[in-house]
C-alpha cells in the first residue's frame, strides 16, 4: 500500500513469506508444526528437523515434510526434511549448512524444540537436568549460532524465532529444570537481539501457555482440569493460535519489533 | 487458513488519533486488511485526508471530529460508528500526546493543570473509549478487540515528561485489567508499545539528523517508521490473535530488551 512512507506491505499481504527461506527446528512437536505448515501456506520454501534423532521425531517431522509437500503441489518451492539432534552442538552445525545449501540460504528460523519434565525437584537428577537444559536451552542456542552464522555472510538480514513457554517467566512446583531452560531461551532472545540488531536480524520469543498439547495439563476439559480452569479465557490454546505470530514475526513488516517476548497465553500472565 | 485469519472484512474499527501519524497508518492497514473506519481526532482537515485515503482503498469510513478528554464525547464517538455502520468490532485508542509544558523541567515547577492534561488526553481518554466501547461489544454479544497505545517511556524512567510516562504506564496497568474484565465477554485488550517511531518521514534536514543520530542508539540501527505499527494493528485486531489478551508488544528496535537505558543506549561492547 502506498503511504507517504511510500509502498509498504500492508493489509494481509503483509503477511506473505514468498520467496522467503525458512528452517523450523522442532517441527514434529505441535508448534513447530503448525508454524511450518502456516509458512509454507504463505509462500515460503520450508525446511524441517526433528527435535532429536529419536525414531519418533523423525517420523513426526517427516511427517511434516509430507504435508507441506502436497500443499506446495508443483509451485517450485522446496520442503525438505532432515533429522538432527538439537543437544548436539556440531551436528546441528552440519544439518543447518546442508539446509542453507539446499534452500540458497536461510531468511527465517522458527526454534520450537521442547522437552518438558514434571518432577519435584528434590528428586530431579543431573542427568534429567541437564537433558532438560539441553534439548530446550541448548538445542535452541545450537540452531541460533549456526542459522546466525549463516545470516551474517549472507547479509541480507533475517528472522529468528523461538517457541518457549510462559515457565521461562513464572515459576512453576515440580517444573524447576523446565522453567530454568525456558527463562534462558528467553534471555538468550534478548541478548542476540541486541548483538545482531544492526545486521538486521530480529530476534523475538513467543511464550505459549496452557496448549492443548502442554505435557503438564492432562484433561483439557476445564470442569476437569485445575490448570486450565485458571486460564482467564477458560480454555487451553491450539497450535493455530501460534503460527500466525510466527507469521507475523517473521514477514518483512517486523523489522523494527526484536528482543521481545510474546505470551499466547489467554491472558494467563496477566493474573494476579 | 493462517493467513485468513488476518482478515477484517466486515469488521468496524474505531481509531482515535487518525489523523497522522502511526494512528492514520494503523488506520490504513486496519483499512486495507478489510476494515471500516471511524477516523477520530481534534482537526478534520486530518482525518478527512485518512478517511478519503481509506475510500480510495475500497472500505468505508467516517471523519469524526472529538476530544477524548471529554467522556461524553467519547460516548458519542462509540455512538457514531454504530449509527454510520451498524456495529462495532476494535476500539484502537491511539490519540495521546506529551505535554510540552512539562517537558524537561523540575518536578516542582510542573503545574497541576498540564499534570491533569497529561493523565486525561493519554489514560483516561483511553479508559473512557474503552468503557463505551466494551458496552456497546457486550451488548452485540459477538466479542471484540480493544488496542490501546502505551509507550516504551511507562516501563523505564523517562525523566523529559513525567506525567507521559506515568500515563502510559496507568494505560498498560489498565490493559492487563480490562483484559480481565471483559475475557467472559471474548473481549481481548492488549496494549502496542511503542519506543522510538518516527511520526512521519523526515522532511527537513534537523529531523533526519535527529532520526540517524537518535537511531544510531538502538540495536536496529534506525528508528521505527509509523506505517511499520500498522501490521500489527492488524495482528492485534484479528482473530491471527485469537488467544492473546492482557499483553503488551513492544515495538521498539530490541531498546528495551538490552534495557540499559530508558528505551535503550544499550552499548554493543567492542572486544578487545
Amino acid at each position: 500500500m502506498k503511504t507517504e512512507w511510500g509502498d509498504h506491505p500492508s493489509g494481509a499481504d503483509a503477511f506473505d513469506l514468498t520467496g522467503k527461506r525458512a528452517l523450523v527446528v522442532g517441527a514434529d512437536r505441535p508448534a513447530g508444526r503448525a508454524i511450518a505448515l502456516a509458512f509454507a501456506e504463505a509462500g515460503a520454501s520450508v525446511a524441517v528437523s526433528s527435535t532429536t534423532n529419536d525414531g519418533e521425531d523423525m517420523f513426526r517431522a517427516k511427517k511434516v515434510r509430507d504435508e507441506i509437500a502436497a500443499t506446495f503441489a508443483a509451485s517450485g518451492r522446496h520442503s525438505i526434511a532432515v533429522g538432527t539432534d538439537v543437544t548436539l552442538g556440531a551436528g546441528v552445525q552440519v544439518m543447518v549448512r546442508q539446509v542453507a545449501k539446499d534452500l540458497g540460504g536461510i531468511d527465517v528460523l522458527v526454534n520450537a524444540p521442547d522437552l518438558f519434565l514434571g518432577k519435584p525437584a528434590a528428586d530431579t537428577t543431573d542427568i534429567e537436568f541437564n537433558r532438560i537444559m539441553q534439548v530446550n536451552l541448548a538445542g535452541t542456542f545450537h540452531a541460533c549460532r549456526a542459522v546466525g552464522k549463516e545470516m551474517l555472510k549472507q547479509d541480507t538480514g533475517g528472522r529468528i524465532i523461538n517457541v518457549a513457554s510462559v515457565l521461562g517467566e513464572r515459576g512453576l512446583s515440580n517444573a524447576a529444570a523446565y522453567c530454568a531452560a525456558q527463562a534462558g531461551v528467553l534471555n538468550l532472545t534478548r541478548a542476540l537481539a541486541q548483538e545482531w540488531g544492526p545486521h538486521n536480524i530480529t530476534v523475538n520469543a513467543i511464550a505459549q501457555g496452557w496448549m492443548e498439547y502442554t505435557p503438564a495439563i492432562g484433561d483439557p476439559n476445564p470442569e476437569a482440569n485445575q490448570t486450565v480452569r485458571f486460564v482467564p479465557m477458560k480454555r487451553a490454546g491450539k497450535a493455530e493460535e501460534v503460527a500466525p505470530l510466527a507469521l507475523y514475526l517473521a514477514s518483512d513488516a517486523t523489522g523494527y519489533i526484536s528482543g521481545q517476548v510474546l505470551f499466547v497465553d489467554g491472558g494467563l500472565t496477566t493474573h494476579l | 487458513m493462517t493467513l485468513e485469519r488476518f482478515h477484517l472484512d466486515g469488521k468496524v474499527a474505531i481509531v482515535t488519533g487518525a489523523g497522522r501519524g502511526l494512528g492514520r497508518q494503523m488506520s490504513l492497514a486496519l483499512a486495507h486488511a478489510g476494515a471500516d473506519i471511524v477516523c477520530a481526532a481534534r482537526s478534520l482537515d486530518q482525518i478527512e485526508r485518512t478517511a478519503a485515503d481509506i475510500r480510495a482503498l475500497g472500505r468505508r469510513a467516517v471523519a469524526h471530529t472529538t476530544d477524548v478528554r471529554d467522556s461524553a464525547a467519547c460516548d458519542a464517538l462509540i455512538r457514531r460508528a454504530v449509527d454510520e455502520f451498524g456495529r462495532l468490532d476494535v476500539m484502537l485508542s491511539n490519540a495521546g500526546i506529551g505535554d510540552m509544558r512539562s517537558a524537561g523541567r523540575e518536578i516542582w515547577d510542573i503545574e497541576d493543570d498540564a499534570w491533569r492534561d497529561t493523565l486525561e488526553v493519554n489514560l483516561s481518554s483511553a479508559f473512557y473509549c474503552a468503557r463505551a466501547a466494551s458496552k456497546v461489544m457486550v451488548e452485540q454479544g459477538h466479542g471484540g478487540a480493544i488496542i490501546n497505545v502505551a509507550s516504551g517511556t511507562a516501563t523505564r524512567a523517562y525523566t523529559l515528561d513525567i506525567g507521559y510516562g506515568s500515563a502510559k504506564a496507568g494505560v498498560i496497568a489498565m490493559t492487563k485489567t480490562l483484559s480481565a474484565m471483559l475475557v467472559r465477554h471474548n473481549i481481548r485488550v492488549n496494549a502496542i508499545i511503542p519506543g522510538y517511531v518516527q511520526q512521519a518521514p523526515a522532511d527537513n534536514e534537523r529531523s533526519a539528523i535527529f532520526a540517524q543520530t537518535r537511531g544510531k542508539y538502538l540495536p536496529v540501527q534506525r528508528l521505527g517508521e509509523a506505517w511499520e505499527l500498522g501490521p500489527l494493528a492488524i495482528y492485534l485486531a484479528s482473530d491471527a490473535s485469537s488467544y492473546v489478551t492482557g499483553q503488551g508488544f513492544a515495538i521498539d528496535g530490541a531498546g528495551l530488551a538490552g534495557g540499559l537505558a530508558p528505551t535503550s543506549f544499550a552499548p554493543n561492547v567492542p572486544l578487545p
